[in-house]
């Protein structure tokens, strides 16, 4: 696909997803907004990574791109097409461009298939190639996540969870999409093989010039895969910049306080940790203007009346810096 | 890595040839598979035309004793009870395998959808049939059906599996829910499978252990249910089974005669024992949960 640099890959704009929620047994209808008015761009064979808390809507975001939940509102365009309202056909064959990797390699694959056949699946369903180039396109596949072909015959329940994970990507790539979306791919998996798997992904991203969505908690494993970072918290993105940039001068205070957190692998450099109070609101009652109002160091009474806008901080050569806070420094 | 770790492991095991395995090891079951497995090809015997073809002769006088000629002597019209007996294997067999089939399909269809659409119209539709088959006592649904369809031979099968299919609903429904949020469901979606196909080809499937032991339940269920509906004058209508016999004996055992009664219940009590102690392995073999050292 030839890479312009005009139009994105992936644009996101003011998507919504809210889960009506019922409480109580006069059943008074509330929604809980897990993904609350987001927009973003993802240029083609970049790497947008999505951190945050658990529950901030992150892990929903990325099934709503993907229309695995249907988004209440907003719009989700890929390589310029719209995927809202395209019928099930259409659908489908919009999938083939936009894939996901799990997090847990235990889950996500069906128990009662080989390994062949889970791989197979995508080719059959999309009735790609005959059936030997199907078998072949397995083994390349395999082959290509670093796996031998002994492996074909065999069942997920054999493997490790790094080796499962592995398989999980096969499957992902076997439609050759242009768009993943990581979630969490090596949350579940021992320190060691992370970086294995890391490593495998970033190979992909270099050679295959896939885009992804790399949606993570882990600051250091978002820091090593990224070109640009995105900040969520409840369902809204706080800050957006190019990885570096992030790392170097965050802006928004709950940012801060993120980068604060990371180790220092130096006994003798003193960091001053900027401690959160208190806990992340419920997304079914958030505070009123800025959601990190109550947990925020600086916020002020503009903060309760207005909700703050992702704008324009700085702008470089590696992409722009957006925050969205009243106090920014 | 993965071989040292698991020593017993072989290279494509499935999930079944791995429960296979653990039964094999299971005495209990492996001895209840054999008596099971016993009174199928008495029943298979029968319905080739190979023993019991005089079970309706009357062949000697009534209330014969015990001789080698009747070797469980004969019933109040002077008809080999033996024969009678193991020719009612062959009918509590294809009673027990049509309900337990029939209970276990639609069981599994109508609970599978249920749980995919779970909080839907469809799953209301169903949950509310199974609600109301539920709330009649079982014997009166059965004796009504029975009584309905009087003329089919095949009434009392339908009323079986129109009350069997509940209980294998209910646990597949359950199990569906849970599985539909997985991630390889979730994979299916993302791939382009349709939701016919994801139920069909990739939610069902991980569901089989648990309507293999629901069919095992179902046969002893129906085998035994057959039993009290012939007995009530329900159930078989041309030809003989064990509740038949129950039935007929009532006025020997009160002239002091017990061989038909004793017959009839010690053949069913083998079977079903034998059938409950195979599900109960069955059980433990499919569990991935219960995993014995080797």
């Amino acid at each position: 696909m030839p890479r312009t640099e005009a139009q994105p890959l992936l644009q996101v704009s003011d998507l919504h997803k809210h889960f009506p929620v019922s409480q109580g047994w006069l059943r008074r209808r509330q929604a809980l907004r897990a993904v609350n008015g987001v927009s973003l761009e993802i240029a083609a064979g970049e790497t947008l990574g999505l951190v945050g808390e658990s529950g901030c809507g992150k892990s929903t975001l990325g099934r709503a791109i993907l229309q695995l939940q249907k988004p209440t509102s907003g719009e989700v365009r890929l390589a310029g097409q719209a995927l809202q309202g395209l019928s099930a056909r259409e659908l489908k064959h919009a999938r083939r461009n936009m894939q996901v990797i799990f997090q847990d390699p235990f889950a996500s694959l069906s128990p009662r298939r080989t390994v062949a056949q889970i791989i197979r699946e995508p080719l059959d369903v999309h009735r790609i190639g005959t059936a030997a180039e199907r078998r072949a396109r397995v083994e390349e596949l395999l082959a290509v996540v670093g796996m031998r072909s002994n492996a074909l015959n065999r069942y997920p329940h054999e493997f490790s969870g790094g080796q499962r994970q592995r398989i999980g990507i096969a499957r992902a790539l076997a439609l050759e999409p242009d768009f993943i979306v990581a979630d969490e791919p090596v949350s579940a998996l021992d320190v060691s093989v992370q970086s294995q798997v890391l490593n495998l992904l970033g190979k992909l991203k270099a050679e295959r010039g896939i885009a992804f969505l790399f949606i993570s908690h882990d600051l250091a494993v978002i820091q090593h895969v990224s070109d640009q970072i995105a900040v969520m918290y409840l369902g809204r993105i706080v800050e957006q910049a190019p990885a570096m940039e992030l790392y170097r001068s965050p802006q928004h205070p709950y940012t801060k306080a993120l980068m604060s957190a990371i180790p220092v692998p130096d006994p003798a450099r003193r960091i001053s940790r900027i401690a959160l109070q208190g806990e992340v609101p419920s997304p079914l009652n958030p505070p009123s203007g800025c959601a990190f109002r109550n947990r925020c160091p600086l916020a002020t009474e503009v903060c309760a009346r207005q909700v703050p806008e992702l704008e324009i901080f700085s702008a470089s050569d590696a992409g722009v810096h957006q925050v969205a806070c009243h106090h920014p420094d | 890595m993965t071989a040292a770790a698991l020593p017993v492991e072989r290279h494509g095991d499935s999930l079944w040839r791995r429960a296979l395995r653990k039964f094999r090891r299971d005495r209990v079951g492996m001895l209840a598979l054999l008596v099971v497995g016993s009174y199928a090809v008495i029943a298979a015997g029968v319905m080739l035309g190979w023993w019991a073809t005089g079970w309706a002769e009357i062949s000697g006088p009534k209330w014969a004793p015990v001789s080698a000629e009747h070797w469980l002597g004969t019933n109040i019209i002077g008809q080999d009870i033996f024969s009678r007996a193991i020719y009612s294997t062959r009918t509590a067999f294809e009673v027990g395998l049509v309900v337990a089939i029939g209970a276990t399909l639609v069981g599994a269809v109508l609970g599978a959808l249920a749980g995919f659409y779970s909080a839907t119209w469809v799953d209301e539709i169903v949950i509310w049939l199974m609600g109301v088959l539920d709330s009649v006592p079982f014997i009166l649904l059965v004796a009504a059906i029975a009584y309905s369809l009087q003329d089919s031979p095949w009434s009392m099968h339908i009323a079986m599996i129109v009350t069997f299919w509940i209980g294998t609903a209910r646990l597949v429904r359950g199990e569906v829910i849970k599985l539909k949020g997985l991630e390889f469901v979730e994979s299916a979606h993302a791939i382009g499978l349709n939701r016919l196909s994801i139920i069909f080809r990739h939610i069902l499937p991980n569901t089989f252990h648990i309507l293999l032991v629901q069919a095992t339940i179902s046969f002893v269920a129906a085998i035994k249910s057959e039993v009290i509906l012939s007995f009530l004058g329900l159930g078989v209508k041309d030809g003989m089974s064990w509740g038949l016999m129950i039935s007929e004996s009532t006025f020997e055992v009160l002239a002091g005669y017990f061989n038909n009664f004793i017959a009839a219940s010690v053949l069913m009590f083998g079977l079903v024992m034998a059938f409950n102690m195979f599900s109960d392995a069955l059980q433990d073999a499919l569990d991935p949960r219960t995993v014995k050292s080797p």
